[in-house]
């Protein structure tokens, strides 16, 4: 039982249930608008009857077309810890692939740390894989090593022969991918 | 910051190496380059804005301007330095400088579509609109590309939503967009996704549904792609506002068959439904019912929809989905609301809470999807109802403590909820004070039970049993509100620092113990804690109340003035930081977010606590800095603080906290509601216009100090001086009425729920006494001021009205400071006592020793030339009888009561510290065993050296500026 809708300004005063769990970041002002001005379509809700915000994704459209390397990308999703357990994420997940179907990417693709193995498995099941390993890649606070972190994807039906996702044996470092 | 464009060009090469050294922040090579490349080529003017640059960011911001406007006079148009002056603009925060720019640019390169589309963005940064109107059309005639032609027409929407005339609005604005768009629809010029939706707003903003709704479903509609179910959202929308309501309940009915869970199409569904039935709406006999397929009509169509949307879900394999079942319960609800007696044919609302329970009682938002519906149970059956669920828990035999554990995380979490529900139907607080102990035994045994499957958990991750160890606390605090028993606050801190040290990341935790250490009076521990939540941005202003309301008050005033610097960052950024994103908007054709955009930086510009942190830092600057290490003064003169000009939004603010952030199963007459959210927003913006008069008062004083003599002085200079205390004349009456109103505020007692809003500073701030003694002591200045114009002779009677305010001041404050008479934290009895009001009601007479000491201050400048110039008399006459004028006397007596004072003030805070110091907490023997376990006690000792330690922390601080403050003292002879 959830309301999905378009993410806006106004929620940023509403999501700290989401935010204030300690793999979510919170970003700063900009960082939202750029992506509310850019694409809006990307960047959903859910809503609980009650009006508490119980998660939202925001992702992007990017890559070249002639590379086949256009594709739908999950930049930030997270749900309340009270919200879990309900399958929201995968629903917020088909939704960002249904967008992306539609704009004709090749696949959709997310980092999360490699850490993170709740996520990891999550991301497994609804059909994704790791496409490469990108070293340091989230730089952390107090003193903590940086950690590495999967690049996973999942092919859309553009990508027939699911060549988007035939993954790279070796790491990257973070400044060799785009 | 990159050259672009030719590589060729010879500048480009020769200004490379001043845009690396800005690049990479080395701003004095940057200069030095420039000058040296300055020599050789004195008309490169990019070098020399470039060097501006270089200036501006080493702070020599009046050199970088006239630089800058030497080349901008010249009105370049080269693309270097045009987008050198821009960025330089940009930093100086003088973006309407960018426009003069390019409108120069575009009057010497006519035809330049890249100069043109910069100052369109340039007039939108600004918010220009019809000048931006002007340049979209000016560009399209030069390169007719679409999204030039729709930047005018949103321009023109902008000039609408903006238009203080709504007529204007409605009669000239929109329609003329609408032409526009119009003409491109005729010549079938319409390309892109952004331009159907620019339509669809502005005929919807101009009411034209029909015409919206036509627009979405005809062939413009089908470009209407990239967002999921557009056409559909924006048709509901219209046929919700037209009241289309047959079309409105085919459509949910059809989005729902689709997806069963999307709670919003139930509302629509049923909305539209009771709507139908009001106006008895029948079926046409002929064709179809709408164009959205078939309407449903009655009850028991709608009572058949739902269970049958049930019964879809039972019979399916994959995990079932909530909407169903909670829509039967809100269908209940609204039928009950009618006084229909249908909803038996639904079932009764026991039975499917209870089977609600049984399918999704193991997920964490079971309390958060029944507590809506506890409502439908007859207070009677809720004790039935909590058995009944009772029933569903698989628990293990009761051991010796008679409680018996649940096997799995699943039925913890049934468990778990039963807690939940039954502290949501007032159980809980039924409970007489041995039942909720014995409760709390049961949460903690629960809990400590439930670690076991949360030994594998990261430390990010939450421990499964978690909000067990919220509730005890929960009951913890019942108890201690109830029965005034400190044991249980303590015992209440113990309990949750044992939580946060299994389970390091849960926010909860944090956010109860912040609290509870702030309503202690304990603000060091809240530093940490506040900075392990990583709150950033946004939740400055949503969550930074937290913060910002005790630190100041309880004496901690380097916290207090950190905690107000991350706010200020945040709220400082927002106005740049937007309107890039405005302008981005406009890019992408994402017009519906401009509106958005320009509504979400007003909300932050009119926040509540965006105006508290501005104000309060600079009132902790003047209490902790002017008089010590720079005068009233200069330290006014620096804030720029200007006491006729007032920048709060007083009748727009808005609040932007988060005040349900902390996770609360009270019941619904104890939760926070709207009338508590109003008052609390009441209570603060009163205490804030106290506030702020009281620092627009205090740079009224210091540049009243300022003024000459008037006897020296000319007519303007008199006129000037008087428009100065008549400025502090109506600032002083201004606090006067506030101070009316707060006092009538103060009367209502407001009580807010424990978890929601902190009661505001008005009430101790009133009680203490400050507020008015330092109204009498600002009063006393203008008296003085009086005094001044008068002299010495002929103002017997000014003299001893100004003797006894001397007197009274004394009184007043010997008053307050016998109010912090007390032990802030004492034991008694074996127990701990704390009061930590005698903290916050020194704090407040410590900021009111402060604004006495200043008008003393200002007093003995008034008096000094008065006194020299009655010697000088004295002289001439050689009259040496004459008696001492009473004032000068009185002055001398005042300010040897006022070192009394400080000294008393001074020992006072010695003493407290002394017997803080003293107080060995170690010797306190906590009850082990019966109610606290050997761990727990141990947390519960932690917490208790942290409040002790905070305490002594905001001693010393007061002490030391105290101190301060004494030494100012000596200047005072006249």
């Amino acid at each position: 039982m959830t309301t999905l809708r378009a993410f806006t300004c106004d929620d940023l005063f509403k999501f700290n249930n989401i935010n204030l769990d300690p793999l979510t970041e919170t970003y700063g002002i900009p960082f939202y608008l750029q992506y509310l001005a850019h694409w809006p379509e990307y960047f959903i809700v859910a809503e609980a009857p009650g009006g508490e915000l119980m998660g939202y994704i925001m992702g992007k459209a990017e890559g070249s077309v002639a590379r086949e390397e256009w594709h739908g990308h999950v930049t930030a999703l997270s749900v309340a810890p009270e919200f879990r357990r309900l399958g929201l994420a995968a629903k917020l997940m088909e939704m960002l692939e249904e967008i992306s179907e539609r704009k004709g990417g090749f696949f959709v693709d997310l980092f999360v740390r490699v850490s993170n193995q709740v996520a990891v498995n999550m991301y497994k099941q609804l059909g994704y894989s790791v496409y490469r390993t990108v070293i340091e890649y989230y730089s952390a606070s107090n003193g903590e090593p940086d950690e590495d972190a999967y690049d996973m994807r999942k092919a859309l039906s553009r990508d027939a022969e699911r060549k988007s996702i035939i993954p790279i044996p070796h790491p990257v470092r973070p400044e060799d991918i785009e | 910051m990159a050259a672009r464009g030719h590589v060729q060009d010879p500048n480009d090469r020769r200004l490379r190496p001043i845009y690396d050294y800005l690049d990479n922040g080395n701003n004095k090579m940057a200069i030095q380059q420039a000058d040296k490349l300055l020599k050789k080529h004195k008309d490169l003017h990019c070098a020399k804005v470039l060097k501006a640059i270089g200036l501006q960011r080493t702070g020599k911001q009046d050199e970088a301007f006239s630089l800058a406007q030497e080349v901008a006079t010249l009105e370049p148009t080269d693309d270097n330095s045009l987008q050198a002056l821009t960025i330089l603009y940009r930093e100086m925060h003088r973006p309407e400088l960018v426009t003069k720019l390019y409108e120069a640019a575009v009057k010497k390169v006519p035809l330049s579509e890249e100069y043109h589309s910069h100052l369109f963005m340039a007039y939108a940064r600004v918010g220009e609109y019809k000048k931006m109107q002007q340049a979209g059309m000016a560009l399209y005639k030069i390169v007719p590309k679409n999204p030039y032609y729709f930047w005018s027409v949103m321009s023109l929407v902008m000039q609408a939503i903006s238009a203080q005339d709504e007529k204007l609005a409605q009669t000239m604005f929109l329609p003329l967009a609408e032409r526009m768009v119009e003409k491109m629809v005729k010549e079938e010029k319409i390309e892109a996704e952004a331009e159907v939706q620019l339509y669809f707003m502005i005929l919807e903003r101009l009411g034209k549904c029909v015409e919206a709704l036509d627009m979405v479903r005809g062939p413009l509609g089908e470009k209407l792609t990239s967002e999921l179910r557009s056409r559909e959202n924006k048709c509901m929308m219209m046929y919700q506002r037209l009241q289309l309501w047959p079309e409105c309940n085919a459509l949910s009915y059809k989005l729902l068959l689709k997806n069963p869970d999307d709670w919003q199409f139930y509302l629509s569904y049923f909305d539209s439904l009771f709507h139908l039935m009001d106006k008895s709406w029948s079926q046409p006999e002929e064709g179809e019912h709408c164009v959205e397929g078939p309407v449903q009509t009655t009850v028991a169509e709608a009572v058949k929809f739902v269970v049958d949307r049930m019964e879809e879900q039972d019979l399916k394999e994959s995990r079932p989905l909530r909407g169903p079942y909670l829509a039967c319960l809100e269908l209940i609800h609204r039928l009950r609301q009618r006084g229909c007696p249908d909803e038996k044919d639904l079932g009764d609302p026991l039975e499917l809470m209870v089977q609600f329970f049984g399918k999704f009682g193991d997920k964490p938002c079971c309390i958060t999807d029944l507590n809506i519906y506890l409502h439908l149970l007859p207070p009677e059956q809720r004790s039935q109802f909590k058995n009944r669920l009772g029933e569903l828990v698989p628990l293990g035999e009761a051991g010796e403590d008679g409680f018996g554990f649940p096997g799995d995380t699943k039925a913890l979490q049934r468990h778990l909820c039963v807690c939940q529900l039954s502290r949501a139907l007032g159980l809980q607080h039924a409970l007489d004070t041995e039942g909720k102990l014995r409760l709390i035994t049961e949460l903690k045994a629960h809990y400590h039970h439930g670690l076991q499957f949360g030994k594998s958990c990261l430390k990010t991750e939450l421990q499964f049993s978690d909000m067990y160890c919220l509730m005890a606390a929960h009951v913890y605090i019942d108890l201690w509100t109830e029965t005034g028993d400190e044991n249980m606050l303590w015992q209440c801190l113990g309990v949750l620092e044992e939580g946060l040290s299994f389970s390091p990341s849960n926010a909860q935790f944090k956010l109860l113990l912040l609290l509870l250490f702030c309503r202690l009076g304990a603000f060091q521990p809240v530093v940490d804690l506040y900075s392990s939540l990583d709150a950033k941005h946004v939740q400055h202003d949503t969550i930074g109340y937290l913060l910002t309301r005790y630190a100041g008050s309880l004496g901690q005033f380097a916290a207090a003035s950190q905690s107000c610097n991350f706010s200020l960052r945040f709220f400082h950024s927002n106005q740049k930081d937007t309107s890039e994103y405005i302008i981005q908007a406009y890019k992408y054709g994402a017009f519906e977010k401009i509106p958005e955009f320009i509504a979400f930086r007003t909300r932050l510009n009119q926040s509540l606590h965006f105006a508290q942190v501005r104000t309060e830092r600079m009132l902790l600057d003047l209490y902790t800095e002017a008089d010590v290490t720079s005068s009233l003064e200069e330290s006014v003169k620096a804030m720029g603080v200007c006491p006729e000009e007032d920048d709060i939004p007083w009748d727009n603010m808005r609040d932007n906290r988060d005040l349900t952030v902390l996770v609360s199963w009270d019941p619904k007459d104890r939760e926070l509601t709207e009338e508590h959210r109003r008052l609390s927003l009441e209570e603060e913006s009163v205490w804030l216009k106290v506030r702020s008069l009281t620092l627009r008062l205090l740079a009224s004083l210091a540049l009243l100090g300022h003024a000459p003599s008037p006897r020296n002085s000319d007519k303007t200079n008199e006129n000037g001086i008087s428009a100065k205390s008549s400025t502090l004349q109506t600032l002083l009456s201004q606090l006067d009425q506030t101070l009316e109103t707060a006092a009538q505020i103060t009367e209502k007692q407001t009580q807010y729920p424990f978890l929601g809003p902190p009661s505001s500073r008005l009430a101790s701030a009133l009680s203490s006494g400050s507020c008015h003694c330092q109204v009498s002591a600002l009063q006393l200045s203008l008296t003085l001021r009086e005094l001044e114009t008068t002299g010495l002779d002929d103002s017997s009677e000014l003299q001893t009205q100004i003797c006894n305010t001397f007197k009274s001041l004394v009184v007043q404050l010997q008053e307050m400071l016998s109010r912090c008479k007390g032990e802030v934290l004492e034991m008694k009895d074996s127990r701990l006592k704390t009061q930590p009001s005698l903290l916050e009601t020194l704090v407040f007479f410590v900021e009111t020793v402060c604004v006495v000491l200043w008008v003393a201050s200002y007093s003995a400048n008034v008096l000094r030339p008065l006194k020299s110039s009655l010697q000088k008399k004295k002289k001439k006459k050689k009259d040496i009888n004459t008696a001492m004028p009473v004032v000068l006397c009185g002055f001398q007596e005042w300010t040897g009561s006022l070192q009394g004072i400080v000294t008393q003030a001074l020992d006072h805070v010695k003493g407290q510290e002394a017997s803080l110091t003293a107080l060995k907490l170690a010797a306190l023997t906590l009850e082990e065993g019966h109610s606290q376990t050997q761990e727990e006690c141990g947390f519960t000792r932690a917490a208790m050296d942290k409040v002790q330690s905070s305490y002594l922390g905001s001693l010393q601080e007061l002490g030391d500026l105290l101190r301060k403050r004494a030494d100012s003292l000596i200047r005072l002879k006249i």
